[in-house]
C-alpha cells in the first residue's frame, strides 16, 4: 500500500491502513476474523484491543455494529512468558 | 448468481480453493460454496511448516514431493506473496528407542527419494541454538520448507476467481439433489446449484457433507492447539518437529493406552517462525468432536514440551493461542476420487495435518481425474472406496 502523511492506520500493531481494511471488505470479508485473515489486523501485540471497534464499525457500514459477528477470544488475556505458563501450577 | 456449473466444490479451505483453481485453469466452470469463509477451519489454524520429513515413505511422501515441485512456481502463478521458502527442517530425537524408529523411518524415506539424514546432537546444535542437552540426535532434510497458509488459501481462491470460478462465501450446503444413483447438484441456503460433479472438499466437516448423500465417511475431526509468540528476531532457523510428533501422528491408537496425559493429548513438538517473527509452537492431536477451544491443559502441555526440547524459548512471550480441527482418517491418507455407486460424487478430504503441504498436488490430481479421467501418478491408495462408505 502507498504510504504518505495521509495514511490512516486502523491497526497500529500490524500497521494496517484503512485502505487495506476496505479492500478486504471488497474481497468478501464480513467478520472481524475475515478482516484479520486478509490483512493481519488484530494479530499484533494488543490482539485487536484498539482496532476491533474501528473494524466493527467499518464492517457495519453505517448499520448496527451489534449485528457484526464478534471475533474469537483466545487465551492468554495478556502476553505471558512461556516459562511462566509451563511451570504454572506445578506442585 | 448463476446456478449451473461443470463442477461444484464444497469447502473453501486450502484444498477446495486449490481444486477450484486447477479446475478453472482447465477451463471448467466452477462454483465453490463455503459455509463460513476461506481459512475458517484447519487452513486458518495451522502452522507454516511444509515438512516432507513428516511423511511416511511411499504414497504420502511421493505426494509431498510432487507438491513441493508445484509450490516452486506458485508465487508467480497466483501472483501473490505466499511466503513460500525452503530452508530445511529437523526432527529432534530424545531417546535411543526413538532413534531406532527414526533410523528405519529415514531409510524408507530415502528409498522414496527424499534427501534426509541423521545428524548427531553437536551438529544439530550448530544448526539451531537453544536445543536441550538431553537430545541424542536429529534428522535433517534440506527439502523441508514453509508457507503462509492463509495467504496460500486466499491466493488459490483469488486466482480461481480470476479464471472465472464463482465463489460463494457464507453459503451453507443443506442437501444433495439426486436422480437415481446420480448426483445432479446441491441445495444451499441461497437456492439450488446444478452440476454433474460435486467435490466434497469440506475437510473435517466432510462427513457431514457425506451424510447428506448417505455416505459414512471415516473422517473424524482431530483438534490441534497451537501457541503464537510475540514477534522476535530470527530464532527458529528452520522448521522443527520432535520424533514424538511422528509417533503421535502415526499411532493414534497407542496414544489412548498411555498413562501420560501429554501423550494422551497427542502432544508433539512443531516449531516454525513466520516472516514477521512470530514463533508458532504446536501441537496437540485430540479427538474432542468439533470443539476448537484452547484448554489450559493443552496449552501447558505444549509449552512444557517445547521448553523441554528447546529451553531457549522460555523467555519469549505468548500473545495468542489457536485451536482448530483437522480431518483425521484411520490410515493417515486423504480420500481422493469418485465414490462408487454414486455417480458424480467426488471426494477430496481427509488430509489431517498435511493439507497445506499437499494442497497444490491435490488440486492438480482432482482436476486431472475430473477432466482427463486419469492423473500423472498412481493414486489408487487414495481411493475413497478403500473404506466401506
Amino acid at each position: 500500500m502507498a504510504e504518505n502523511d495521509e495514511t490512516v492506520y486502523i491497526c497500529r500493531c500490524e500497521e494496517v491502513s484503512r485502505e487495506e481494511v476496505e479492500q478486504a471488505i471488497r474481497d468478501g470479508a464480513t467478520t472481524i476474523t475475515g478482516i484479520k485473515k486478509r490483512t493481519n489486523a488484530g494479530m499484533g501485540l494488543c490482539q485487536g484491543r484498539t482496532c476491533r471497534k474501528l473494524i466493527t464499525n467499518m464492517l457495519a457500514g453505517g448499520q448496527d455494529p451489534a449485528k457484526i459477528l464478534p471475533p474469537t477470544f483466545r487465551p492468554p488475556v495478556r502476553t505471558v512468558k512461556i516459562s511462566e505458563i509451563a511451570e504454572g501450577d506445578e506442585e | 448468481m448463476t446456478n449451473k456449473a461443470d463442477v461444484i466444490v464444497v469447502g473453501g479451505g486450502v484444498i477446495g480453493a486449490s481444486v477450484a483453481y486447477q479446475l478453472a485453469r482447465r477451463g471448467r466452470k466452477v462454483i465453490l460454496t463455503e459455509k463460513h469463509d476461506h481459512a475458517s477451519g484447519a487452513s486458518g489454524s495451522c502452522d507454516t511448516g511444509i515438512f516432507l520429513q513428516s511423511k511416511n515413505a511411499g504414497i504420502n511422501l511421493r505426494l509431498a514431493l510432487a507438491s513441493s515441485e508445484l509450490f516452486k512456481g506458485l508465487r508467480e502463478e497466483l501472483d501473490r506473496d505466499i511466503e513460500y521458502h525452503v530452508k530445511g527442517g529437523m526432527i529432534l530425537i530424545e531417546t535411543a528407542a526413538e532413534l531406532k524408529i527414526m533410523e528405519d523411518f529415514v531409510a524408507r524415506q530415502k528409498r522414496t527419494g527424499l534427501q534426509v539424514e541423521i545428524i548427531d546432537r553437536k551438529e544439530a546444535s550448530r544448526m539451531q541454538r537453544g536445543l536441550a542437552e538431553h537430545l541424542v540426535a536429529a534428522t535433517y532434510s534440506p527439502q523441508d520448507g514453509g508457507v503462509n497458509p492463509i495467504e496460500l488459501n486466499l491466493g488459490f481462491a483469488k486466482a480461481a476467481r480470476k479464471l472465472g470460478a464463482e465463489i460463494l462465501l457464507e453459503t451453507e450446503v443443506t442437501g444433495f439433489i439426486m436422480n437415481g444413483g446420480r448426483v445432479e447438484g446441491i441445495e444451499t441456503a441461497r437456492g439450488p446449484i446444478y452440476a454433474p460433479v460435486v467435490v466434497n472438499a469440506a475437510g473435517a466437516w466432510a462427513p457431514i457433507i457425506g451424510e447428506m448423500a448417505g455416505l459414512h465417511l471415516p473422517i473424524k475431526p482431530r483438534r490441534g492447539q497451537i501457541m503464537i509468540t510475540e514477534p522476535v528476531a530470527p530464532y527458529i532457523a528452520r522448521g522443527m518437529l520432535s520424533a514424538s510428533y511422528i509417533v503421535a501422528k502415526f499411532n493414534a491408537d497407542k496414544l489412548k493406552e498411555s498413562k501420560s496425559r501429554a501423550v494422551q493429548l497427542g502432544v508433539g513438538l512443531s516449531l516454525s517462525q513466520t516472516q514477521k517473527g512470530n514463533i508458532l509452537i504446536g501441537a496437540t492431536r485430540e479427538f474432542v468432536g468439533y470443539d476448537v477451544r484452547n484448554t489450559h491443559e493443552g496449552i501447558q502441555a505444549i509449552l512444557k514440551n517445547a521448553i523441554r526440547l528447546v529451553p531457549g524459548l522460555g523467555s519469549i512471550h505468548i500473545i495468542r493461542t489457536m485451536g482448530g480441527v483437522r480431518p483425521y482418517t484411520p490410515d493417515g491418507l486423504p480420500l481422493v476420487g469418485y465414490v462408487n455407486n454414486l455417480e458424480g460424487y467426488f471426494m477430496s478430504a481427509g488430509h489431517e495435518g498435511d493439507g497445506i503441504a499437499l494442497s497444490p498436488v491435490t488440486g492438480k490430481i482432482v482436476a486431472d481425474m475430473i477432466v482427463d479421467g486419469k492423473t500423472f501418478m498412481d493414486v489408487s491408495a487414495l481411493d475413497p472406496n478403500r473404506f466401506a462408505l
